[in-house]
């Protein structure tokens, strides 16, 4: 990131602090500064989910005021996004940055123990073959002939399981990420992912990230972030094939992530921050960020110029992904304050559903109305 | 008296006074108000949340284990290093090394030994004592992880215990240890009628501050167990930053120092000197 931002002092004079920091510190950071109106953050890099709860306390600026940016196409899923927050918030609120999802990547040595009636084509493809079940057989094959279990999932703490379960498992088998939490559908999915668990390498709930257990060749098929798995990916691009995620009974849901930029309210230097906004989303600029972070470019001039290899096996699974027929786009609900709370019942359903094997049907009437209560008191619909 | 030397104590202490107030003082009262204040206090939701029995249940077992094991193992210690032998110095030093490290890289040391295709697995492997690795985490091992945890922080910490009883070993008399030989006493003898009772100030200092930091583990547990395992602590972590609910976190946090402040004073009462020095 540094490297990168010296370009823009090379080319506009303008020198750029780069300074990392965790969700909860930027949250106390922002609130702090731009309430008492001593800011001293001039652009603020983060996903949309974040960038929401800043723009909800009203601590952002409108970028509507500095104009457009020239020369380069945003995708359009970003661009609602924007606009969905200019609804609800009256500000643009914020610049696409960059953009992921989660995937499944898989050890090349797991195709030798592919399933009956399952081939490599169907998995690379996305047909409808290739299922949540045929995972399910997929795994339990590896764990009857090797004794090991390969699969693996990001369950522990800071890990993006919640993610898998409102994003991609609701979606994939009710069509919805909440609508129909305790449908007969639903129920499927929970038994589906009891069935998967079995066959899951049991130190899942101590990963946050599935790079490391993918390079150690603990487990041969995960599921995650993009970000999280890229390591491996950079490491043995060889040893890793990137492929769309299954379908269930109603699509193949997954998620898009969007990162952005901000800048606060009262923030010095304002015009700079929007150079530095200019200069990140530059499709050349895109495209050597795509290389560096495993999150992908949100203007679509960039994807014809990225060169590393890993990045390259990588991209081929996200496009993949992306293009298959039954797929099912959705965003993380945009939910403010909420969040925490709409992520904790669906890791509370997984623990006490999966993990301590508590009754379906009772763990997600008891649910339900908490869910329910979150969209009521936000005003939206249940997404 | 002049009024100045009537006032100069409170003046000396002032400094400090002020700083206690403005940068524990204020915070504390802060937390206080978000765990307490409005018509639903956070402080209820705590009280009656369905983790907290949990939470309870396995911060006092990483507790009980961890002190006793530390004391035990920090007297033994300290006896074994009064003693003069050739490169104890340097033996001393390799001790108290494990301080140095951070909480949470320990907690990443211990997981890299104990995990399914870590150093011990592949050892034992290796050796033919096992053919499939064990396994200390997972949600189903918990009790094993909790192992983990303990081992941990016994690993890490032992030396602070161990640094404060070694020097009040060092304060007591030889005279009475001398004593205790001429009057023929055995080794355990000496320990239970000379040496723990004049120990006890440094004991009840080392209980104190152990207890007020392994009440605040939160690294090892989180690396280690993931967000299976649950001590009051760690819940204080949990309800900030992942459910970004600062009230609820206040709440726990003056859970966490409610406790602290009762087992501090239970040591203190049980253990303060009276009659030592009969």
């Amino acid at each position: 990131m540094r490297g990168l931002l010296a370009g823009l002092l090379h080319e506009k004079n303008i020198t750029v602090e780069f300074v990392p920091l965790g969700y909860a510190d930027m949250a106390a950071k922002l609130e702090a500064e731009v309430t008492t109106g001593k800011v001293t953050v001039t652009v603020v890099g983060g996903l949309a989910t974040e960038i929401d709860f800043f723009a909800s306390k009203g601590l952002l600026e409108d970028l509507g005021k500095f104009g457009t940016l020239p020369d380069r196409t945003f995708v359009r899923t970003a661009l609602n996004v924007v606009d969905e927050m200019k609804n609800r918030y009256g500000v643009t609120a914020f610049a696409p940055w960059m953009t992921a999802t989660f995937l499944v990547v898989v050890n090349n040595r797991a195709f030798e123990y592919l399933p009956q009636g399952l081939t490599k084509e169907d998995v690379l493809t996305g047909t409808e073959k290739w299922t949540w079940d045929a995972l399910v057989a997929w795994a339990r094959n590896i764990y009857e002939k090797t004794g090991e279990r390969r699969m693996g999932l990001p369950a522990g703490a800071g890990g993006l399981l919640h993610r898998l379960l409102h994003g991609y498992l609701y979606v994939s088998y009710t069509g919805y990420q909440s609508r129909h939490f305790d449908s007969p559908e639903a129920v499927e999915l929970w038994n589906m992912l009891k069935e998967l668990w079995k066959y899951c390498h049991p130190e899942s709930t101590t990963w946050a990230a599935m790079a490391d257990p993918l390079i150690r060749g603990d487990v041969w098929i995960a599921w995650d972030h993009t970000a999280r798995v890229v390591a491996a990916l950079k490491t043995m691009p060889e040893t890793f094939t990137a492929v769309p995620v299954p379908r269930g009974l109603n699509s193949r849901g997954y998620i898009i992530v969007l990162a952005g930029l901000a800048i606060p309210k009262g923030a010095p230097d304002q015009d700079a921050g929007w150079e530095l906004i200019e200069f990140l989303t530059r499709p050349e600029i895109q495209a050597r960020v795509a290389e560096n972070v495993g999150f992908f470019p949100v203007v679509e001039e960039a994807t014809p110029v990225i060169v590393d290899p890993g990045i390259k096996v990588l991209s081929a699974g996200v496009s993949r992904q992306l293009a298959t027929p039954d797929g099912k786009a959705v965003f993380i609900p945009v939910l403010g304050g909420k969040a925490g709370d709409y992520v904790a019942l669906y890791r509370e359903a997984f623990e006490r559903i999966v993990l301590k094997g508590e009754e379906i049907t009772g763990v997600l009437a008891e649910l339900r109305p908490k869910l329910d209560a979150i969209f009521t008191e936000l005003g939206i619909e249940a997404p | 008296m002049s009024f100045l030397r009537r006032a100069a104590p409170y003046l000396l202490v002032l400094p400090s006074l002020v700083y206690a107030l403005v940068f524990t003082g204020y915070p504390l009262a802060y937390v206080l108000g978000m765990a307490f204040s409005g018509r639903n206090p956070a402080i209820l939701e705590v009280i009656f949340s369905p983790r907290l029995g949990e939470a309870a249940l396995f911060t006092a077992v990483i507790v009980a284990s961890v002190i006793p094991a530390q004391l035990a193992l920090a007297i033994f210690a300290s006896l074994f290093f009064l003693q003069n032998f050739r490169g104890r110095d340097l033996v001393l030093y390799i001790f108290v090394i494990p301080l140095a490290v951070s909480e949470v890289a320990a907690a990443l040391l211990w997981y890299t030994m104990l995990s399914s295709s870590g150093f011990l697995n592949k050892a034992l492997m290796r050796i033919g004592l096992i053919s499939r690795p064990i396994y200390f985490f997972g949600y189903q091992f918990r009790d094993r992880t909790l192992l983990a945890i303990v081992l941990t922080e016994i690993w890490r910490a032992t030396a602070i215990v161990f640094v404060i009883i070694y020097a009040g070993l060092q304060m007591i008399n030889r005279e009475y240890l001398e004593a205790a030989d001429v009057f023929g006493m055995s080794f355990w003898q000496k320990l239970r009628y000379v040496i723990l009772p004049l120990l006890k100030p440094s004991i009840q200092t080392a209980l104190v501050i152990r207890t007020l930091f392994a009440l605040q583990i939160v690294g090892p547990i989180f690396v280690l167990g993931g967000e299976y395992i649950r001590v009051l602590a760690t819940e204080v972590v949990y309800w900030y930053s992942m459910r970004l609910n600062p009230a609820v976190a206040s709440a726990w946090a003056v859970l966490v120092g409610a406790v602290t402040l009762a087992l501090g004073g239970l040591y203190i009462k049980l253990l303060s000197p009276k009659g030592v020095m009969q």
